[in-house]
């Protein structure tokens, strides 16, 4: 196996969102191919200068990404589909980066995108009987782990609607996010119950959405100045002992896990790039659910076992605190495009880096770290340097 | 016609023994690894151990006794229209005396006494009507 960090540089020369919200009379290839013309914008590149696409999305169907590309140009270039659930983005942003990389393609362009079905989804992370016995309740899989993670650590419901209110607010300062409005404690704690000890504000809203980022090599780049390096991308699917019950799976008893998915993911990612938790400056941790975001800060080693309620209470994961996370309002306000997503937290390292934005900006942030779920299980950590 | 007899089906064949002997004797169905030790619920099809890698799994059945290890009381429908039960209803992890995790349908008389290291037995319950009249139930654990 090659060792990455032997291979050549890969650079983001250009990222492109869409606003997240309901897309009631557009499609995916109407907006996905919007945040495609906007990354080569910004890139400074044309179409024609891209060499393979790599198009994440779960719900969208066969070829999705292909009818995204006829509203772009149809150049005999590769398309490939990725459907990888809520890590299909950042999936598809890893295989950009591989292929140059490996210095099989110079330019390439990844694409998340999402338009979220209405009615009956047959999800096909749970087995038939899961189904039947109603276990594909995500809040509910998140609020058992949540139980659990209050049981070992004594965390309370007001931490978990402490993370809504950070996100919010952070959300707030996003022209971009679904929901621009901030929240309090009361109001969370308030919100009718959804599934035992989680409340409607401590889960994100569904959304629609589109993502693209354009990766080439240094001697591409048009802009040397807006661009940024990807340090690291990783992804580390399920391992055997660990439950992560929002694909069906519980722990094993007799043969636990040494490590889970999340702390694999960002290990590697951190001995790839060099760097370690303390040299993150902004981070997007994956908050489907406000209690992941907890435990998902610690797995990534931003803080022990336990310690995140105290260190959010204190202010450390705010936009002026030392590890500032969600800085964007997170799946929580922005809303939650399963394709979109994972590639959505990228971009907003990749604003963040460049000094763009506006009033989230983190004070001169030089390396930032983004991480997404899925079912399957997958954990993908992805970091960036300026 | 209307009948005044109900026939119950389980909600799945194979999940658990002596459907008609009653509650006590009942055992749910699961897979040992002679090998390795490991237990699975529900038995796997194959005999191939996912943990240790080899074909040497063993039927077996489980203990119908444990302690919850997680739970959540659900407040609204599942979606997706695969689930037929009542609403609320709460759901989590027990872990069994034979040392596996189970995810589990509970059962109780009052969804607020539910809580962590609770003692809790298996019951085979009334889960729903079906459309053709016939009653489906299912393993659930309820508090001793």
């Amino acid at each position: 196996m090659k060792n990455l960090s032997e291979m050549r540089e890969v650079y983001v020369a250009g990222i492109g969102l869409v606003p997240w919200g309901v897309y009631e009379n557009k499609e995916h290839y109407d907006f996905g191919s919007d945040a495609v013309f906007n990354a080569l914008k910004d890139a400074e590149m044309e179409w024609n200068n891209i060499q393979a696409a790599f198009i994440g999305s779960v719900y969208q169907g066969t070829g999705s990404g292909h009818q995204v590309i006829k509203e772009v140009g149809q150049t005999g270039i590769p398309i490939v589909n990725v459907e990888n659930a809520c890590s299909s983005g950042s999936s598809a942003f890893r295989l950009a980066y591989q292929m140059i990389a490996a210095e099989i393609y110079d330019i390439v362009i990844a694409v998340g995108m999402e338009k979220m079905p209405k009615g009956p989804i047959k999800s096909t992370a749970f087995r038939p009987w899961e189904l039947a016995s109603g276990f594909n309740v995500q809040m509910a899989n998140y609020a058992n782990e949540a139980v659990e993670y209050m049981h070992e650590t004594g965390a309370s419901v007001e931490d978990f609607a402490r993370v809504t209110v950070k996100n919010r607010k952070n959300g707030a300062l996003n022209p971009n996010a679904r929901f621009q409005k901030p929240v309090t404690l009361e109001e969370v704690m308030e919100s009718r119950m959804v599934a035992s000890p989680l409340r409607l504000f401590h889960c994100c809203p569904l959304a629609d959405g589109a993502a693209a980022a354009v990766l080439c090599s240094k001697n591409k780049l048009k802009s040397i100045k807006r661009s940024i390096s990807v340090a690291a991308s990783t992804l580390t699917s399920g391992v055997y002992g660990e439950g992560i019950m929002m694909c069906g799976t519980v722990n094993s008893l007799k043969f636990p896990a040494k490590s889970g998915i999340v702390k694999l993911s960002a290990d590697q990612a951190y001995e790839i790039a060099g760097y370690g938790p303390e040299d993150m400056d902004v981070v997007q941790a994956y908050d489907t659910m406000a209690p992941a975001e907890l435990w998902d800060v610690e797995k990534l080693g931003f803080c022990r076992e336990g310690e995140a309620p105290k260190f959010l209470k204190e202010g450390v994961f705010d936009i002026n605190g030392k590890t500032p996370v969600n800085t964007d309002g997170g799946l929580m306000s922005r809303g939650h495009p399963l394709g979109a997503t994972g590639l959505g937290q990228i971009c907003e390292i990749i604003t963040q880096l460049r000094g763009e934005a506006g009033k989230r900006q983190v004070n001169n942030p030089g390396i930032g770290l983004a991480h997404s779920m899925g079912a399957g299980p997958n954990s993908s950590v992805t970091i960036f340097k300026k | 016609m209307v009948s005044t007899d109900t026939t119950t089906i389980p909600l799945r064949e194979g999940f658990w023994t002596n459907l008609r002997d009653g509650n006590k004797q009942t055992r749910l169905i699961g897979s040992r690894c002679s090998s390795c030790g490991e237990i699975f619920f529900p038995k796997k099809e194959k005999n191939w151990c996912v943990h240790c890698n080899r074909s040497t799994l063993e039927e077996t059945t489980l203990s119908n006794k444990g302690k919850i290890a997680t739970y959540s009381v659900v407040m609204q429908q599942p979606g997706g229209g695969f689930y037929k039960g009542p609403v609320p209803y709460a759901y989590g992890c027990v872990d069994l005396e034979d040392g596996i995790r189970i995810e589990t349908l509970f059962s109780a008389d009052n969804f607020d006494q539910l809580e962590v290291e609770m003692d809790v037995e298996l019951v085979i319950e009334k889960f729903y009507d079906d459309e053709n009249g016939n009653e489906v139930v299912t393993f659930k654990f309820k508090p001793v």
